[in-house]
């Protein structure tokens, strides 16, 4: 083990996100100019950073539920060490809902902490993928999975009783990383699979793996998941996926009144808080927000230079100079296809029709979805295509995480086939979406700004010469 | 040794050659999990992708991306250069993220009449198991539906049979290294390994017996030490050649062109449940999940009747599966007291042998050998 990063991880990437989020939520619901700028000044840079971007006032007030949301998210786990209950870490394309079923069970979401820790710790999670790699782990891993697994491994942060591998079959990397962690920490794994078959058999197998992973979370909790408890969820449930497609909606509009960094406070709802009174009460200021906008005289004469749509990963190291830049030059940012997961209401009929639409939506959850298809090329293109037609995108750019070898592997055919079926070009970039040190913000504004000027505002120009 | 250096020079090789002179379709498949005896059940020529330590990826890089594995965009390269055009049909398998792009870049690029999807599980449980049955007999259905085949537990079982009888002269040779004497180096396993997916059964037999034939007479090489080698997938036979000239001998692996190849255990007895156990059940590969205990227990038994110095793991560049098993192996394997290189390389590069061969020259001096 290499000292000097331990040393430096001494304090894990939960704990220091826990402490942050200890006092930010002790924060007034509404804070005046100066005492966000007295906030900012107090804050290290890199927290200052994307506190300035978070708390301005346009968004303010879904900015201060979204924080309450993930604080109590973070307290919960905290608790559960406590009180006994079993803390179960799950990656991103896992729902959560199940888990918020059981009494006993806390969920807590890989990828949403470490973008928390990029987002509000100073030196983003950059000791804890230093710590990963001096372990001779290659730097060809996912940062979103290596940053607070790195964190974990260092024996120096907080510790799961359980992790869901939720990606086998839908990203090598992902469900790799866990499983090491998992061996070398000796935590015990629940393996959800998911087979790569559309077809209704495909399905049948896919039901059968989340009723024997339900059991193993029985086994795990000590108590049967309770119908009231899954029924309480599934309502809630049902209030998100509301909420959800009422964002939706408004992203049709042109402009877009949606603000571009909602849809990184929708998928953090999506992965962590889906089925709880918090991320509803997310949804619905993210909803509130929207709605002021788009009742705005101001804001509905705005200017799009473009409307662009992120088909993979986006990139969630600068929230300044990512979508606050965007907005300042009228890029309207639609989101990533972390969004894609496409909910549908369940039937609340009776328990079974409960878990049969928790295991659709499971099934159709991100990633799980597109690149655990039958086809990983034909699913994900469709799903942009389908984003493309509805939101009006004009451009779509993939951020070209290197870790993402499922993506990477069809990209090339996902830009053809999308400009084929569209007309819709494709930015490809490549870059880390949770590391700074790799290409550095400038460079990609630098791309974005001349595939806007000079292929999406020139192709809309010769487009209105020919009409 | 002429066949043998033939059938790992050339992918298009004689046996090729006279298959499709006979009119016999020869079908592609890429990973050690295709049940290759169903093919072989069905009058088929089955012939395992290959890219022989070719390291040029012009064409299949304007499909899969520099960050895809050096292996899948070479034999991708092959498939778009003509080299293998004589393939009737070809398999898919899930074997990983790369190899899945390999082979939908390859249906949409230059696609293929047949093309079949054997969606292999990633775990080895009972309802995995069930899961697998229905993609073998899914297979035999594709089969007989597009070549007119007529796939029956017969066919199978003298299929199974042949395949048995393969793997008992393949564990023959390669255990042959393991008593004292050796007189096969690794790289020529990996000729066998990789020769193995290129010629029909009954013809691989008839080499093997007469590789077998030649053993006795064989004179022992020297070598300064016995190592194990593992990890990503690779055929580059001229590789280990080039690292086993520096005296560190290949004594046991676990490619999937090499030691694990043969590993057939299997209780029951109906062909096609048969077929599901030996491909899912023995296959040793970091791609399956929850048994990381089986596949270490399988590498540390072989190191000990190998009598194993040192070993050498690899990973091709962007191999997320060997490249993270492989940290955790080698904790394990030095934990049993077995000094461990790791290796990250660039599949036929062969301007980064000078890197690996000063790094394993390093390695036998650390071994004080």
């Amino acid at each position: 083990m290499n000292s000097i990063s331990k040393q430096a991880s001494q304090t894990g990437l939960f704990s220091r996100v826990y402490s942050l989020f200890s006092v930010l939520k002790k924060l007034p619901p509404q804070l005046s100019e100066e005492e966000l700028e007295g906030l900012i000044k107090v804050l290290p840079a890199d927290s200052a950073n994307s506190m300035k971007s978070l708390l301005k006032p346009s968004i303010q007030q879904a900015s201060m539920t979204f924080i309450q949301m993930l604080s109590t998210a973070l307290e919960e786990t905290k608790a559960a060490k406590q009180s006994g209950k079993k803390v179960v870490l799950a990656p991103f394309n896992f729902p959560p809902e199940i888990i918020h079923a059981f009494d006993n069970l806390v969920p807590i979401t890989t990828e949403v902490l470490t973008t928390l820790g990029v987002v509000a710790l100073e030196g983003q999670g950059e000791r804890y993928w230093s710590y990963a790699m001096g372990l001779g782990l290659p730097d060809h891993l996912c940062s979103a999975n290596t940053i607070d697994l790195g964190s974990m491994l260092s024996g120096m942060d907080f510790e799961p009783d359980a992790i869901i591998s939720g990606c086998v079959g839908s990203c090598d990397v992902n469900s790799k990383t866990h499983e090491f962690v998992s061996l070398l920490v000796g935590l015990p794994q629940i393996a959800l699979e998911k087979p790569p078959d559309n077809t209704a058999r495909g399905l049948k197998i896919f039901k059968n793996n989340y009723y024997k992973m339900i059991r193993q979370l029985e086994e795990l909790a000590g108590e049967e998941l309770k119908d009231e408890n899954l029924r309480m969820v599934a309502e809630k449930v049902n209030r998100c996926t509301e909420l959800y497609r009422d964002l939706w909606e408004l992203k049709k509009q042109i402009p877009c009144p949606v603000p571009g960094i909602f849809s990184l406070f929708i998928c953090a709802t999506r992965f962590a808080m889906w089925g709880r009174d918090e991320g509803i009460k997310t949804l619905e200021s993210c909803l509130a927000v929207s709605r002021r906008n788009f009742e705005s005289e101001a804001y509905r004469s705005r200017e799009e230079a473009a409307r662009v749509f992120w088909i993979y990963l986006s990139y969630y190291y600068d929230l300044v100079r990512f979508y606050d830049w965007m907005e300042e030059n009228h890029i309207s940012n639609m989101g990533d296809a972390l969004q894609l997961a496409f909910p549908e209401p369940l039937d609340l009929s009776s328990r079974e029709t409960i878990l049969d639409g928790m295991i659709e939506s499971a099934w159709n959850n991100v990633m799980t979805r597109q690149m655990g298809a039958a086809s990983m090329s034909q699913r994900w293109i469709e799903d942009i295509v389908y984003v493309i037609k509805e939101w009006h995108i004009n451009g779509t750019i993939y951020c070209g995480h290197h870790s993402c070898k499922q993506t990477w592997s069809v990209f090339s055919m996902a830009r053809n086939e999308v400009l084929k079926r569209t007309g819709v070009p494709t930015l490809g970039l490549q870059g880390d979406s949770w590391i700074r040190s790799m290409t550095p913000m400038s460079v990609i504004q630098e791309e974005i700004e001349q595939f806007v000027h000079n292929v999406i505002n020139k192709r809309g120009r010769r487009r209105r010469t020919r009409a | 040794m002429t066949v043998l250096n033939s059938l790992t020079g050339v992918i298009k090789n004689e046996y090729v050659q006279q298959a499709r002179a006979r009119g016999q379709k020869i079908v592609g498949y890429a990973c050690l999990a295709t049940p290759r005896e169903v093919l072989d059940a069905a009058g088929l020529f089955p012939y395992r992708l290959k890219a022989l330590g070719k390291g040029e990826t012009e064409m299949a890089d304007a499909y899969l991306s520099r960050f895809n594995c050096g292996f899948c965009r070479s034999c991708l390269q092959l498939g778009l250069d003509g080299t293998y055009d004589f393939l009737d049909g070809i398999i898919e398998t899930n074997g990983c993220d790369h190899l899945r792009g390999m082979f939908e870049n390859w249906q949409y690029a230059a696609p293929r009449s047949f093309f079949h999807y054997v969606r292999v599980p990633h775990l080895a449980d009972a309802d995995s198991m069930r899961w697998f049955v229905e993609e073998i007999e899914l297979l035999i259905e594709a089969l007989n539906e597009h070549f007119g085949a007529d796939v029956n537990d017969y066919k199978l079982n003298k299929a199974i049979e042949i395949q048995d009888q393969i793997a008992a002269k393949m564990r023959r040779i390669y255990e042959s290294r393991w008593g004292g004497e050796i007189k096969v180096s690794g790289h020529e396993i990996m000729s066998l390994m990789v020769a193995e997916g290129s010629l029909p059964a009954p013809d691989f037999v008839k080499l093997l017996d007469g590789f077998i034939g030649t053993l006795e007479d064989r004179k022992p090489i020297n070598c300064r030490a016995r190592l194990f080698m593992g990890g990503a997938a690779t055929d580059e036979i001229g590789l280990i050649a080039e690292l086993e000239q520096l005296g560190g001998l290949m004594v046991a692996d676990s490619f999937c062109f090499g030691g694990r190849l043969f590993l057939r255990e299997a209780v029951a007895k109906a062909p096609v449940h048969r077929l599901a156990e030996i491909y899912l059940n023995n296959l040793m590969c970091p791609r399956m999940f929850m048994n990381y205990p089986q596949r270490k227990a399988f590498i540390l038994e072989m190191i000990e009747k190998a009598a194993v110095d040192g070993a050498v793991l690899f990973h091709n560049k962007f191999c997320d599966l060997h490249g993270i098993e492989n940290v955790k192996l080698k904790m394990n394997l030095e934990e049993a007291g077995l000094p461990v290189l790791l290796l990250e390389k660039e599949y036929g590069a062969g301007a980064d042998i000078g890197r690996l061969k000063t790094r394993v020259q390093a390695f036998l001096e650390r071994l004080k050998r």
